[in-house]
């Protein structure tokens, strides 16, 4: 039987595949979640330095509970969940309201490049700018929404009813909706 | 952006927006994918029960405002627990230059490694064991012990 090709395999395969000494496994676990983990740090409004910080604890507390893991399918709510204690710790300790935070970095100048990726970044700029103006929640479901693998990691994100996420996600899509429209 | 497409198409627009003007650092990947280097495995887990600092958990001492550390003294007792063993742990010190007194009970002789992000040092656990390492620099930390039966022991990881 070819082996599954780790890039698709459920976590939970990925996991028990690592407590077996798969660095490639792991390799994709990482792959998998590292955007989402960076956006949960960035939800709570760390800097660059503590949300670094807090992806790279987030890592080190699951290689360290590894073989404890209870429910390897569902590593993905387990390291969200790691990773919002371990951002609202860090948001704590510097005395940051994350409620009033900004929850979107600056963005940057623009970069002089061929003609389409300049269309590309500022058609995308146009996107960013609009979340940006969107109140600090839907900022934070849209961004989870778009960079966690499913509803159950970014309801573990947020601390949110998993059945509130679908809803909430589609209000804040309209909102952004009616934000680009007012842009353009 | 035509605000006429559908929520699945916005989303994608929205993935695309985040991973354009705030990608994840290729540093920040590179330790994620190295952190499985950190495993003992076999290992005897020795979890944090308590942190003298509480509240304050993780707390990096350079930032601690003056007052605050003038009040609590500069010490920092934590405990670790595991199946049939304790570790304690007193740090003193400030910035990047750190002492790390501590017991293992029941008392063995063995060897530890101070794991941090830069490296590690390594100390001899005395027979009543007792162990002290100089010169820990601040940040996230975690202790490996090497016992004589060639079991180990590796407690969390705690930010000093």
């Amino acid at each position: 039987v070819a082996p599954t090709p780790s890039g698709d395999a459920p976590s939970g395969e990925l996991l028990l595949q690592v407590r077996a000494g798969d660095d490639a496994a792991w390799t994709a676990l990482t792959r998998r979640y590292s955007g989402m983990l960076w956006a949960i740090a960035r939800a709570y409004a760390l800097d660059d330095a503590d949300a670094a910080d807090a992806v790279q604890l987030t890592w080190l507390r699951l290689v360290e509970r590894l073989d404890r893991i209870r429910r390897p399918d569902r590593v993905g709510a387990w390291l969200a969940v790691t990773a919002r204690r371990e951002s609202l710790r860090l948001a704590r300790q510097h005395g940051r309201d994350q409620a009033a935070g900004e929850v979107v970095a600056a963005i940057p100048a623009s970069a002089p490049g061929p003609d389409e990726v300049c269309v590309e970044r500022e058609r995308l700029r146009l996107v960013m700018t609009a979340i940006q103006a969107l109140p600090a929640r839907c900022q934070r479901v849209l961004r989870l929404c778009a960079l966690a693998p499913g509803y159950a990691e970014v309801a573990a994100a947020l601390d949110i009813p998993i059945g509130s996420v679908g809803p909430t996600r589609a209000r804040c899509l309209s909102a952004l909706r009616d934000r680009i429209g007012g842009l353009m | 952006v035509n605000p006429a497409m559908d929520d699945d198409e916005l989303m994608a627009e929205v993935r695309a927006a985040f991973t354009t003007f705030d990608a994840v650092p290729e540093p920040v990947l590179a330790a994620g994918r190295g952190a499985i280097a950190r495993r003992v495995p076999a290992a005897v887990p020795a979890d944090l029960i308590v942190d003298s600092h509480g509240a304050l958990s993780g707390r990096r001492p350079g930032h601690l405002p003056r007052r605050a550390a003038a009040l609590r003294g500069t010490s920092r007792l934590l405990t670790f627990k595991g199946a049939d063993l304790a570790v304690e742990v007193e740090v003193t010190g400030t910035g990047r230059d750190l002492e790390i007194v501590g017991r293992l009970s029941p008392a063995l002789p063995a060897h530890v490694r101070i794991r941090h992000l830069d490296g590690e040092l390594t100390a001899r656990v005395d027979r009543s064991g007792h162990f002290i390492v100089p010169g820990v620099p601040a940040g996230l930390m975690s202790l490996v012990f090497r016992l004589p039966d060639a079991t180990s022991i590796v407690t969390s990881w705690v930010r000093l």
